[in-house]
């Protein structure tokens, strides 16, 4: 389902009034007598993250389910049918049996209060852009997905610029360096073998395709994936992958890559031919024009990577909005937790004076210059940028042992991830007239 | 940008107009700069073409101004504009003779690839600090830097030549050579420079270290011609390297060097080879040495032999001692008792029971208590079990009681090895023979009688290391025994005992049988072990379906959150550890 379908339907219920009869007609249908399972997301919820796994499947199956938002922190229901019950006690989610009175009580809470029950109907099609060799623990997404139990394809470079993008309706991007810098570890990490690994499959795939280098390719990929969000795809990018995409945008045309990556020194007057309007989310940005450092651009706040500019973590908070009015930023900032501790990234969070107009901020750190959590459309699509590269390791360093999910089940920030492979799921029955 | 609070919000903020009108108002901070300050302030925004525009204009007005020359030198390097800055190093230098300026030149000349432009500035600080390396230094790590190796081997040499000293430079050359491949060459260097200077033996190693392993015989056999220097720096090399024993027969006949290696030892990854090798040098160092060092480190020495499970040297160490200690110069009691250690370890237990009982009239009780708990556990090891008892009936301390234990467990008095492991407690011993008590008593609480000989039996022979007879055993008695009431944690156990021989289809049956028996907490133990067995054994599909099959029958079972670990292993959803 693209988003505009998605919006669609959404409006579309709502500005037909109440939701709560119609949208209970139609997860009703799909059930057993047994009743239901209500999955909360409150505290008492034993694994969050395989929660997400469990709803995604009952969709996958062809089930029905909602999403209860602001409902005990975003519960879901489910029917409660033996695959359900199977499934929720092999993944260790805990679920409440819920008869028919007790679904009934808790839309009339849901209608009172700043709540709102979605009904989710269709499991999206998922896809991560990765390296073919990519370890799958090198990337947070990667392994919420794989640990909540969510399917998904790896696709690269040489799917993006054919067609296979549009057999997918979400795409998440691996923290990859769309200006094709390989994230400007080149001079730090000379002579790594991992590092010659990066830059001989990059530049065997930009040769493939038919680029001069690497940096040209990856603005062509750039370009691919911007083409996908504006026919209806869902983007989600996370760390040096949110801020390489707009500068890899903007920089139609400019060269914004050091001589390592495509043999000329980059413009020192790039950054005033950036074309702001081809990019999703940021604009009026300076670039870093050092090759050893690595670091792109004032659009991240830290600076990790830049010692006399580095900022320290502090904690983001997420921002409360209007289930009824605004459901999808709702859906996207469910969670148990309102302030979450921050985690550094190759791009942790974005300077608030470049962030377009338009765009929705969907968490910050109060009173800092940068925010965490950022939305907005494009086209008929939409795409959603979390600053940082793994919410469990908060200082994550090349190498560094990967996040093992068993042991933080209920990590608040994981859950921002798997929120945003959910919300493609979601749609509202148009009320009967 | 929207805000979702920007409602909430907009109350405790300035207006945005306001805002307007205050930065309005305010001077420009960049008009009220010099220029100098204005160029570092566009610097940090990223506009190297103004920064690099402005230091210039700098340098128009003070030629010889060191911070502008830096400035524009920083600003340029970045971009691979270097050469641009020949005319103001030209000019600089001329009027400034200054370290400063004329290192710049240096970088600046040798950046734009002209030798000889950077060689008479070398020179001509050469003249005025005819003492210093400095100059050579600077010309040899710019070329360095553009990979220009031939022209920073030159720049080295020059500063040798002048310098008139053949250790002048050496760990410059050495780390050239090192990183030019030419391992000869750096072996050679990095013996002049530990000639030159004995503290950069450090460094030396920790760079020629980084010797490909196809390189290390040449480099090796080069440092081997340079004397007891390069002997020392190939000895410490093969430590870093793995091979400690090979760098203690290195170094047999240079007792002075010995203790240079023994730190080097000590700063080596823990293994058996590298305490081998600390007992060797140790041994070696305490030939030479006059008492009471000599029996000091001799006492080391066995430790070490003991550390490394090398018994017959522990012992003949510890003889070489008891001659020592004989002239008053070290504790006896101390040797004596690390002998006793090694009779029990290697067991021979009549020649350990001798010595102890000898020695019993000077030894403090709490000795006594220790000694004597070593040597019953000797003796239990070797199924003694009326010796080792004898040896602790008079202790009532929590480890006698543990042993004791054993011993009333492997004569089948259950009931007694009940009360005694439960006095013994948890935390008696460390950490694996507390849990494995722990097991025990598990297993003995759901075992009704108070007496079973063939469980004692069966525990013994696992105890002697005699497995494969404990797992027939076990399986017998469990066959005998109710499912609930011991049966099915038997199977485990004798299960476990066939896993360990590695016989997995014996394993995997005993578990099966087990899982069988349907008892809650051992048949959940049992289907949660043959899962980890078969996942091992590269079985992932019935490895899931065993685990799927314990979370949906046993749900409240204590092996339930390992069991899901293990799931998500199987499945890929988290890494293995």
């Amino acid at each position: 389902m693209k988003r505009r379908e998605f919006v669609g339907s959404l409006m579309g219920g709502w500005t037909g009034g109440r939701l709560g009869l119609g949208h209970l007609t139609a997860v009703r249908s799909a059930p057993s007598r047994a009743g239901w399972f209500l999955v909360p997301m409150d505290d008492t919820q034993s694994d969050h993250l395989k929660a997400y796994g469990l709803t995604f499947r009952v969709l996958e199956r062809g089930g029905r389910a909602e999403w209860f938002l602001n409902y005990r922190y975003g519960s879901f229901l489910l029917p409660a049918d033996p695959a359900v019950q199977r499934d929720a006690t092999l993944a260790g989610v805990s679920v409440v049996p819920v008869d028919e009175g007790q679904v009934a009580t808790i839309r009339a809470e849901i209608t009172q209060g700043n709540m709102e029950a979605v009904p989710l109907e269709k499991a999206p099609k998922v896809a991560v852009y990765a390296p073919p060799n990519a370890a799958p623990w090198d990337d947070a997404v990667t392994m919420a997905l794989q640990y909540a139990g969510i399917a998904f394809d790896k696709i690269w470079d040489a799917e993006v610029m054919g067609e296979r993008l549009r057999t997918y309706d979400w795409l998440h991007l691996h923290h990859e360096d769309f200006t094709g810098q390989y994230s400007k570890f080149y001079l730090t990490y000379a002579g790594a073998p991992w590092l010659q690994e990066m830059v001989d499959r990059n530049q065997r795939m930009a040769r493939e395709l038919g680029f001069p280098n690497v940096p040209a390719a990856k603005k062509a990929v750039a370009r691919s994936i911007a083409g996908f969000v504006e026919r209806g795809g869902f983007l989600f990018a996370m760390c040096t992958a949110t801020e390489t995409l707009d500068l890899a945008l903007a920089s139609d045309g400019v060269d914004i890559a050091a001589t390592f990556a495509d043999g000329t020194p980059m413009d020192p007057s790039a950054a005033d031919k950036l074309r702001w309007e081809k990019a999703l989310a940021f604009q009026g940005a300076r670039l870093e024009l050092s090759p050893a450092i690595a670091v792109y651009s004032e659009i991240d706040g830290h600076q990790v990577n830049a010692a006399d500019r580095r900022q320290p973590l502090g904690a983001f908070s997420l921002f409360n909005f209007s289930a009824k009015i605004d459901p999808v930023p709702t859906m996207l900032v469910q969670c148990h937790r309102q302030v979450i501790p921050d985690f550094y990234g190759l791009s942790t969070s974005f300077s608030r004076a470049t962030l377009k107009p338009g765009v929705t901020v969907l968490a910050d750190e109060p009173g800092a210059p940068w925010v965490k959590y950022i939305h907005g459309e494009r086209g008929q699509g939409t795409w959603t940028f979390l600053g940082g590269h793994d919410p469990e390791d908060p200082q994550h360093q090349v190498g560094d042992a990967p996040t093992d999910l068993s042991t933080k089940p209920h990590s608040p920030g994981y859950r921002l991830i798997l929120n945003n492979v959910l919300f493609p799921a979601a749609k509202k029955k148009e009320l009967k007239t | 940008m929207t805000d979702g609070r920007a409602v909430q919000r907009s109350g405790g903020r300035l207006k945005p107009p306001l805002v307007f009108a205050l930065l309005t108002l305010a001077p420009s901070p960049l008009v009220a700069q010099d220029p100098a300050q204005r160029a570092l302030d566009l610097e940090r925004r990223g506009d190297p073409a103004g920064a690099a525009a402005l230091w210039r204009s700098v340098l128009a007005e003070r030629p010889t101004d060191l911070s502008a020359l830096v400035g524009l030198e920083r600003v340029l390097a970045p971009l691979g504009r270097l050469p641009e800055m020949t005319d103001a190093v030209r000019t600089a230098s001329a009027r400034d003779p200054s370290a400063g300026v004329l290192g710049i030149a240096i970088r600046v000349w040798t950046a734009a690839r002209q030798p000889d432009s950077a060689r008479a500035i070398v020179l001509r600080w050469a003249t005025a600090e005819p003492a210093s390396e400095l100059p050579y230094q600077e010309w040899g790590l710019a070329a360095y830097g553009m990979r220009d190796f031939p022209t920073a081997r030159a720049a080295y040499l020059l500063g040798r030549e002048r310098l008139g000293r053949s250790g002048a430079l050496a760990a410059e050359l050495g780390q050239l050579g090192l990183l030019s491949g030419d391992y000869a060459s750096a072996a050679r260097e990095w013996t002049r420079a530990m000639a030159d200077n004995a503290g950069s033996r450090p460094a030396a190693i920790g760079l020629l270290s980084q010797t490909p392993a196809a390189s290390r015989g040449t480099l090796l056999a080069e440092l081997a011609k340079g004397g007891p220097l390069g002997e020392r720096l190939a000895a410490g090399l093969e430590v870093r390297w793995g091979e400690p024993l090979a760098a203690v027969r290195r170094l047999e006949g240079t007792p002075d060097a010995l203790a240079d290696l023994l730190s080097d030892l000590g700063r080596a990854p823990p293994q058996p080879e590298t305490a081998l090798a600390r007992a060797r040098v140790l041994e070696l160092l305490a030939s030479g040495a006059p008492l009471p060092d000599r029996a000091r480190l001799r006492f080391d020495a066995a430790q070490a032999y003991a550390e490394a499970g090398d018994q017959t040297s522990t012992r003949r160490i510890l003889a070489l001692l008891a001659r020592d200690s004989t002239s008053g110069s070290f504790p006896t009691l101390a040797a004596a008792s690390a002998m006793l250690g090694v009779l029990v370890e290697e067991g021979g237990l009549e020649e350990a029971d001798r010595r102890y009982r000898a020695l019993l009239p000077q030894l403090a009780q709490e000795d006594r208590e220790r000694l004597a708990l070593r040597l019953a556990q000797g003796w239990l090891r070797q199924g003694r079990l009326g010796r080792a008892d004898t040896l602790l009936a008079a202790d009532s301390s929590v480890e006698a009681l543990a042993v004791r234990g054993k011993i009333a467990l492997y004569r089948g008095d259950l009931a007694a090895a009940r009360a005694l492991l439960r006095e013994a407690g948890p935390f008696t011993g460390d950490r694996a023979s507390a849990t494995h008590r722990i097991g025990v008593l598990g297993l003995l609480q759901v075992v009704d009688p108070d007496s079973l000989p063939a469980l004692g039996g069966a525990l013994f022979a696992l105890e002697r290391r005699d497995s494969a007879a404990a797992a027939r055993e076990l399986e017998r008695v469990a066959l005998s025994l109710p499912p609930d009431r011991g049966g099915a944690e038997l199977l485990l156990l004798a299960g476990q005992v066939q896993q360990g021989l590695g016989r997995t289809a014996d394993a995997e049956r005993l578990y099966r049988a087990a899982i069988a028996q349907g008892v809650p907490a051992g048949s959940a133990a049992a289907e949660f072990a043959l899962a980890d067995l078969l996942l091992k054994s590269g079985k992932k599909e019935p490895a899931i379906a065993a685990l799927e099959h314990l979370l949906l029958t046993w749900p409240t079972s204590a092996v339930v959150p390992q069991a899901r670990r293990l799931l998500d292993v199987a499945r890929g959803a988290v890494p293995s550890s």
